[in-house]
C-alpha cells in the first residue's frame, strides 16, 4: 500500500481545536461535528482540521500524547522493552507529520515532539528489523504483531510477506523434487 | 442539509433480520472492504449492497449542497468528505477489477459453480469478465492462432489460467475471538486470535474468517 494511503486512514483520526468562527454542528456522512463555537475546543476529524488550520479558521491542539516529555518517557521504556510497547496512536508517525506540518506555530516544543518520535520509530523499526530476521532464520509460520502500527507494517509489507512467501515456495518445491526424486528410486 | 447522519437502509443479516444501519457505519464497512480487497490475494464477494448505498447517499448529499450558497462554509467540508468518500470506492472497485482482469478464467470457472445468492461478482463484474476474456480470446486468434499450424490453433483455456496465490502472506487484525485456527504447514500448531490483536499469517488459513468479518486485513 502507498504511504499516503496509510496517512489517508490516519486522517480519520479525532483531533481538537479552538476554531475562531461560530457553526451549527454540520452533518457529515461520516458522521456529526461541531457546534463550533469560537474559542472552545471541539473534536473534529485531522482532514478537517488540516483544512480550517489553512484557512486560518481555527489552531489546533495537540493530541495528549504529543507532549515532549512523555514522549521521551516512552521513548526510553521501548529502549528497555523486548517487545514492542503500545503506542498512543495507532497512527502516531503519521499523526505527528500532518499536526506539526501545518500546525507547528500552535504546538509548543514542535522540535523536541519531532525528534523524540523520529527517535521512537528508529528503535522500533531496528527492534523490527532484528525480529523480522530472527523470524525468518527460525522458519516460522506465523508471527503475532501486537502493537506494531498502521506505518510500522506497512514499511515491512513488501519485504515480510513476500520472504515468506518465496521460502514457501522453496520448501514446497524442495519437498516435490524430493517426493519425486524418491519415488523414481525405488 | 439536515439528518444526513440518520440516513438509514436496511441490510439482512444471516438470519433474515432486519438491521438498521447508519451511513457512517455503512462508510466504515466499505473501508474494511477496501483494505480486505486490497490485500486479499483472491477475490472476495462483493458488497455491491454497501457500494449502492454509499453512491445513494453521495448523491442525496450532492443534491443538498446545491441549495447551499457557494461561500457557505460546509459547502467545502461536504465536498471535501464526499471526495474521501468517493476515493475508497473507486479504489475497491479497482482493486476488484484488477483481480478479474489477471485471474479472469480462474475467476469465472469458480463463479460457474455458485449460485447466484453466494456468487461473488455482481451483475456487472461478471458481464465484464467475461466480455474481457472473449477480447482476450479473439485478441489471441487474431494476432497468432490463426497464423499457427492447424494443431496449435486452439484457444488453451487450461494453460493460460492464472490462480491467485492463496498461500500468500498477510496482515490482520482479529475483530472478534477466534480460536483454533491450524496453521498451514506446521504439524498440528494450533493459535488463537484475541480481538484486536494483529498477527501475519498464510491467507489460506484465514480466508473464510476475512469473509465471514471474524477478522480483517490490514
Amino acid at each position: 500500500m502507498d504511504p499516503c494511503e496509510v496517512e489517508f486512514l490516519s486522517e480519520k483520526e479525532l483531533v481538537s481545536i479552538v476554531p475562531n468562527f461560530s457553526f451549527d454542528t454540520i452533518h457529515l456522512i461520516s458522521g456529526s461535528v461541531g457546534p463550533f463555537r469560537a474559542g472552545l475546543p471541539v473534536k473534529v476529524p485531522i482532514w478537517l482540521a488540516v483544512n480550517l488550520k489553512q484557512q486560518q479558521k481555527c489552531r489546533i491542539i495537540n493530541q495528549d500524547w504529543m507532549d515532549a516529555d512523555s514522549l521521551n518517557e516512552a521513548k526510553e521504556e521501548e529502549k528497555l522493552s523486548k517487545l514492542f510497547t503500545k503506542m498512543p496512536s495507532n497512527h502516531y508517525m503519521e499523526e505527528a507529520q500532518l499536526l506539526l506540518n501545518v500546525a507547528s506555530d500552535d504546538i509548543s516544543d514542535a522540535d523536541r515532539i519531532k525528534t523524540a518520535i523520529k527517535d521512537i520509530w528508529d528503535i522500533r523499526m531496528s527492534k523490527l528489523r532484528t525480529s523480522i530476521d530472527a523470524f525468518l532464520k527460525s522458519e516460522g509460520l506465523h508471527a503475532k504483531l501486537d502493537h506494531l502500527t498502521a506505518m510500522e507494517i506497512n514499511s515491512v509489507r513488501p519485504l515480510l510477506p513476500h520472504a515468506l512467501d518465496q521460502m514457501l515456495r522453496i520448501q514446497t518445491g524442495g519437498r516435490a523434487t524430493q517426493s519425486h526424486y524418491s519415488g523414481t528410486s525405488q | 442539509m439536515e439528518d444526513n447522519g440518520d440516513v438509514t437502509m436496511t441490510a439482512e443479516d444471516d438470519g433474515q433480520e432486519e438491521e438498521e444501519v447508519t451511513a457512517q457505519s455503512v462508510l466504515l464497512a466499505i473501508e474494511e472492504a477496501w483494505l480486505n480487497e486490497k490485500f486479499a490475494p483472491e477475490i472476495l464477494p462483493h458488497r455491491s449492497d454497501l457500494v449502492d448505498c454509499m453512491l445513494q447517499q453521495i448523491t442525496h448529499m450532492e443534491e443538498n449542497m446545491k441549495r447551499l450558497d457557494k461561500e457557505d462554509l460546509r459547502l467545502m467540508i461536504h465536498r471535501m468528505e464526499l471526495d474521501r468518500i468517493k476515493y475508497v470506492i473507486t479504489n475497491y472497485l479497482r482493486a476488484r477489477l484488477e483481480k478479474i482482469e489477471k485471474y479472469t478464467i480462474h475467476i469465472l470457472s469458480q463463479e460457474a459453480t455458485r449460485s447466484s445468492e453466494e456468487c461473488y461478482l455482481t451483475v456487472a463484474e461478471l458481464q465484464f469478465a467475461k466480455e474481457f476474456l472473449a477480447n482476450i480470446e479473439m485478441l489471441f486468434k487474431t494476432i497468432a492462432l490463426q497464423h499457427m499450424p492447424g494443431n496449435f490453433q486452439t484457444f488453451e483455456v487450461d494453460t493460460l489460467t492464472v490462480k491467485p496465490n492463496l498461500q500468500a502472506y498477510v496482515f490482520l487484525r482479529a475483530n472478534d475471538r477466534i480460536n483454533g485456527i491450524i496453521v498451514p504447514g506446521s504439524m498440528d500448531e494450533e493459535i488463537d486470535l484475541e480481538p484486536g490483536s494483529q498477527h501475519i499469517i498464510q491467507y489460506s488459513a484465514v480466508a473464510d474468517l476475512v469473509k465471514s468479518g471474524a477478522v480483517k486485513l490490514i
